[in-house]
């Protein structure tokens, strides 16, 4: 199976050298493969792809009229991770999320970080997602960031960096729930074997969260999903958690808001709602506060939320802590809140709003990936080695118009995994790793997380909507 | 056994407070029978934390809040691997009284041996210390009797002391909680010449029914010291020698050196506090960095140094 | 149940209800038409176009294409035809996608297949080939989902207002293929056993007719036979039954306006015969009965999904929260 394989330059999840020895947890799993052929390969896959579709597994393509759907590419070659490296990921991002919540519940409050010359006023104040509406609110149980998705890449050397925070409407643990259902029904026994750390208790989880803030306790909690609605790349992972949750998926038509109270409509009447896990970004869940052309939205909700009457996961104004030039300062936050060094390290990052990066960005295309300060999913990025001039060109007008809106970072060279491409070749991909922390009473990870993995040959993309696919994630138990 | 500790302190004040400074100590060792995963402490308001090691190597932090507020909240959160620190099938037996002058000039023990904040040294203790101990020659037989005694004699009531309520009144009154307790024991000890401190930190309750006291907030029990084999922990508010179910977050002569949480403010009086304790057992796994490094660290060292001023303390959490 | 929930479920029905009858009705039509005159083909299609209310949507469509536009086509997959087959399978199922969570995954699987393959070109391939094995594959999977529906969901609330749906579009289909007989001349056997078979009533009428066919045997029993389960008044009983199983009220009983227009229609379904449609003449019967199925359907909507009158309470406090506490029962 692997005897094309090209390991390369680049750190591989499963080969530690240049000779054919792989890392020892993945030894089970080379074997496994090494006793398949091409038929039963190809077999397994089709077997996965079809109840992927049959399931509506799917995610929408944005800019495709007929609203297609396709399936998120799938492949059999499971990603695992052992127990020692997993716990060190598990800290790192829980002292990341509270220094996160920290860092949210300052700037709306005293600014202590600001004042203290920690982090520029004007990178939290121009930040797209900053939400002034926010500043002196309360949030219930203090909690910013209920639910946080958080990609980390592996450098040369292996070592975990993060890449960004997604403290909004992170996606994408459907994906991770159904790829460890296909992976347990394709390698049944393999997957036995190896003892591999449950996931399916998610949904659990995530309901324990929402309850946690619910503004009336002692009683039962009415809980549901907002969604956009069916036409969202991501409905199908809201219904799918909603139904595991057990709580009703709701759109803005379905809410109502009177006297300061959200209710949801049914055909029994109205029923109060309590916590709202809201799949819709701020500027859409509410046409009286933000954007008044939302046809997602909920008039009135804002003023409920402000008031206590709902809560709603994640809280209003978290994109702040989403927004590219505030990952820089990530590091800064934890040393200053918690009084330690970050366990997980960035990726290091230019600022063009800072003229000396911004100098050193113009002149280095090629060696940079640059982003938009405010987008997500791979949009409003120029990935420096292969860009064409005239990618390069627009990249630098739009960086000279708004240096506040872009940030550069060296192109680090993913970690690859093997992953069967065309014709059952194996062949080494890059991945990256997007765990899902939800913060509740307890901060809880669950273990792994969505490797999401570039299936054009170089291409470091993993987005959904830009040729990626994904893994399963094995954490072991030992 | 892998514990995870969520400690959450809350203040309410009635009118906004003002430049308040606080200490808190609720960071979990490494020592050679935990090693701790992480610990993250955190303040709302959100504020700048920083840290000192102090006199009795506990790691403190501290913070300022000099912007009127209405609400604070302290939160830790740590994940400690436990390790076995007795075996209960040969108990420490071996270390008699007579050897115990020895101790007294160890640089580890003298301050354990002394008076303190809230631990006298009076003839009444003294007489009941030898009441209890009786004809037992052996240091550690003693020290389980005493446990033993308060266990059985005292009475667990919240609400009848305070967080001031020092050794000599718990032991008149036959009457408090954990913290009680553990001034009460290391008064015994202390007065016939057997080094006790006090110790703070959580515990998991294992049993069945959940029946143990003090799981559902912060603990405190008492370390004894028998040479030869360190400092070993027993628990008389559950009549327990303390095993791997105890995780340890700061040792000292007494409350007033190992107190959770303890700071003062500008403001009129009357806050409501409210603590909440959750002590979780996770699956046990490899220890991160390697069983090895629990067995490897260097034995437990107390420095000892000039007693501390007292200060003027007005935020204090009963244990 | 969420008032969106019970009206996708409702529309869910109504969509796969209109594709069966679509489909029998194309069916039937088009196998006559191999009986017409040579060149006369268009006029046997004429009728049906006439009661799906897309005789001028047809044109336009012919108009704009250039090769020659057959009727079975756009009745079946013409993107221009908004109630074409294909469409409404399409509607149904993503209806389903709104409440997936609320449909079993059987129910999910097989309209999800079916919607694949029809938006497939292996669909039109068949058709080409052989319509009759597509209409029945339409057919089919619509019985078979029947008995999804029955077997695979409680039959709670939302299978109620499966049950609404389906009976309301049947009532209506029924009405309109009736309808198909006022036009044009007087209608010989042959329409009127087309008539029957697009019903699937043809041995059912034998049965309950044993005499000949004649206009007036066939209006009665399609309107007011008590046990053909495609009679408009069959299917009203059932809207009445089932609009009572969501309310609670007990029969003859009425709690808002959806169940008095129902209870209403029903009464004087059950106390008509062909003579009150004589009198008035079929076409303006018909006419009639759509009106009121149509506002029957607009009451369902405004008592359960709508709900003016609640949101006007609930904006008195003192009387929202009695309202609350009633909702909240219903939580258990």
């Amino acid at each position: 199976m692997f005897q094309f394989y090209q390991k390369e330059s680049f750190f591989d999840e499963m080969f530690v050298g240049e000779d054919e020895s792989v890392f020892p947890h993945y030894q089970g799993l080379r074997e496994r493969l090494g006793r398949l052929d091409d038929a039963e390969i190809s077999e397994k896959q089709r077997r996965v792809d079809t109840s992927f579709l049959e399931q509506g597994v799917t995610f929408t393509v944005y800019g495709d009229d007929r609203g297609t759907e396709r399936i998120f590419p799938f492949d059999l070659i499971p990603r695992i991770i052992p127990d020692t490296e997993w716990r060190t990921i598990e800290q790192g991002l829980t002292q990341r999320i509270i220094a996160l919540n920290l860092f949210l519940h300052d700037i709306y409050h005293d600014e202590r970080i600001i004042k203290e010359g920690i982090v520029p006023e004007e990178v939290v104040k121009s930040a797209a997602h900053y939400r002034p509406e926010m500043r002196g609110v309360d949030v219930p149980k203090d909690i910013y960031i209920h639910i946080c998705g958080t990609d980390l890449i592996r450098d040369a050397e292996g070592r975990y960096l993060v890449l960004e925070d997604n403290g909004r409407c992170p996606s994408g643990v459907s994906y991770l729930l159904e790829n460890r259902e296909a992976m347990k029904r394709a390698f049944p026994r393999l997957y036995r074997d190896y003892g591999v750390r449950p996931v399916d208790h998610y949904p659990e989880l995530l309901l324990k969260t929402l309850r946690h803030l619910s503004p009336r306790p002692g009683q039962a909690p009415v809980c549901v999903l907002l969604t956009p609605g069916v036409y969202n790349s991501a409905y199908f992972e809201h219904t799918f958690l909603a139904r595991k949750m057990g709580i009703e998926i709701v759109e803005g038509r379905d809410l109502i808001v009177l006297d300061g109270f959200v209710y949801m409509r049914t055909t029994r009447g109205l029923v109060q709602v309590d916590v709202i896990y809201r799949r819709l970004d701020d500027d859409f869940l509410d046409p009286v506060v933000f954007r008044d052309d939302s046809m997602l939205g909920v008039p009135g909700i804002m003023d409920a939320y402000l008031k206590g009457n709902v809560a709603l996961a994640n809280a209003v104004g978290t994109g702040v802590a989403d927004d590219k030039v505030t990952y820089a300062y990530v590091p800064e936050m934890i040393r200053f809140y918690l009084d330690q060094d970050p366990i997980l390290e960035n990726v290091p990052t230019y600022l063009a709003w800072r003229d000396e990066d911004r100098q050193y960005m113009l002149e280095n295309f090629p060696k940079l990936v640059v982003k938009a300060a405010n987008e997500s999913g791979g949009y409003g990025m120029l990935m420096g080695p292969t860009s064409t001039a005239a990618e390069r060109e627009d990249f630098a007008a739009k960086i000279r118009q708004t240096p506040r809106n872009f940030i550069a970072q060296p192109v680090v060279s993913l970690s690859r995994h093997p992953t069967i491409c065309g014709d059952n070749r194996i062949e080494g991909r890059h991945v990256d790793l997007r765990p899902f922390i939800l913060y509740g009473e307890d901060i809880e990870i669950i273990p792994g997380g969505l490797t999401r993995v570039a299936l054009r040959k170089g291409s470091l993309v993993v987005n959904s909507s830009q040729g990626g696919g994904s893994k399963d994630t094995w954490v072991l138990y030992h | 056994m892998r514990l995870r500790v969520h400690h959450r302190t809350e203040y309410r004040y009635p009118e906004p407070v003002s430049d308040s400074v606080n200490e808190l100590r609720l960071y979990p060792p490494d020592t050679r029978w935990q090693k701790r995963q992480y610990a993250f402490v955190s303040v709302l308001p959100a504020s700048r934390l920083r840290h000192y090691e102090d006199l009795n190597q506990n790691r403190t932090h501290w913070f300022e809040i000099a912007r009127p507020h209405q609400r604070l909240v302290i939160e830790s959160r740590a994940e400690v691997v436990t390790r076995q620190k007795v075996n209960f099938s040969a108990f420490p037996y071996g270390f008699h009284h007579d050897d115990l002058p020895r101790c007294r000039f160890r640089e580890e023990c003298y301050p354990f041996l002394q008076e303190s904040a809230y631990v006298e040294r009076t003839p009444e203790i003294w007489r009941r210390a030898l009441d209890i101990r009786g004809g037992s020659t052996d240091v550690f037989q003693t020290s389980y009797a005493i446990m033993e005694h308060i266990y059985r004699e005292f009475r667990y009531q919240s609400g009848a002391t305070t967080v001031a309520t020092r050794a000599g009144e718990v032991i008149e009154k036959r009457t408090g909680v954990c913290q009680d307790f553990a001034h009460a024991m290391v008064a015994f000890c202390r007065a016939i010449g057997i080094p006790a401190r006090y110790v703070s930190g959580y515990f998991f309750d294992a049993t069945r029914d959940h029946h143990l006291r003090g799981s559902e907030a912060s603990h405190a029990w008492v370390e004894v010291y028998l040479e030869s084999f360190g400092w070993i922990g027993l628990d008389p508010t559950n009549n327990k020698v303390v095993d791997e179910t105890y995780l340890v977050v700061a040792t000292g002569r007494d409350y007033r050196e190992v107190a959770p949480v303890a700071g003062t403010y500008y403001g009129a009086g009357g806050s409501l506090m409210e603590v909440s304790v959750s002590v979780r057992r996770l699956p046990d796994g490899p220890v991160n960095g390697g069983e090895k490094d629990v067995r490897d660290l260097p034995g437990e060292t107390v420095a000892v140094g000039k007693e501390q001023e007292p200060s003027v303390v007005s935020i204090q959490s009963v244990q | 149940m969420l008032s969106r929930v019970a009206d996708s479920l409702y529309w869910l029905s109504r969509y796969l209800e209109r594709a069966e009858n679509l489909a029998r009705m194309v069916d039937v039509c088009r196998y006559d038409a191999l009986d017409a005159v040579l060149g006369d083909s268009g006029e046997t299609w004429r009728p049906i176009l006439y009661a799906m209310c897309s005789e001028e949507a047809y044109q336009v469509a012919r108009r704009s294409r250039s090769e020659e536009l057959d009727v079975g086509r756009f009745i079946t997959f013409a993107d221009e035809n908004p109630d074409c087959i294909r469409h409404c399978i399409a509607h149904a199922r993503e209806n389903a996608r709104m409440v997936r969570d609320q449909i079993s995954e059987e129910m999910w699987l097989e309209l999800n297949s079916i919607h694949l393959f029809l938006q497939s070109g292996e669909a039109e391939d068949l058709w080409r080939r052989q319509p009759e094995a597509l209409y029945r594959e339409v057919i089919k999977f619509r019985l078979l989902f029947e008995g999804l529906i029955d077997a695979t969901i409680p039959h709670d609330e939302g299978w109620n207002f499966i049950k609404v749906g389906k009976y309301l579009e049947r009532a209506d289909k029924t009405s309109r293929i009736l309808d198909t007989l006022t036009y044009g001349d007087e209608p010989e056997r042959g329409r009127l056993a087309s008539a029957m078979r697009s019903c699937s009533g043809f041995s059912a009428f034998r049965g309950e007719y044993r005499g000949e066919i004649s206009l007036r045997n066939v209006v009665g029993f399609l309107l007011f036979s008590p046990s053909f389960p495609r009679s408009v008044r069959f299917c009203v009983r059932e809207v009445d039954r089932v609009l009572h199983a969501i309310s609670g009220m007990p029969s003859g009983a009425f709690s808002n306006e959806a169940e008095r227009l129902t209870g209403s229609m029903l009464a004087q379904m059950n106390f008509s015969s062909v003579e009150n449609v004589w009198s008035v003449g079929l076409h303006r019967y018909i006419d009639g009965l759509q009106a009121q199925l149509n506002q029957i359907g607009q009451k369902v909507f405004e008592t359960y999904v709508l709900l003016p009158s609640e949101i006007r309470n609930v904006a008195r406090p003192e009387v929202w929260q009695i309202a609350w506490q009633q909702s909240q029962q219903q939580q258990q």
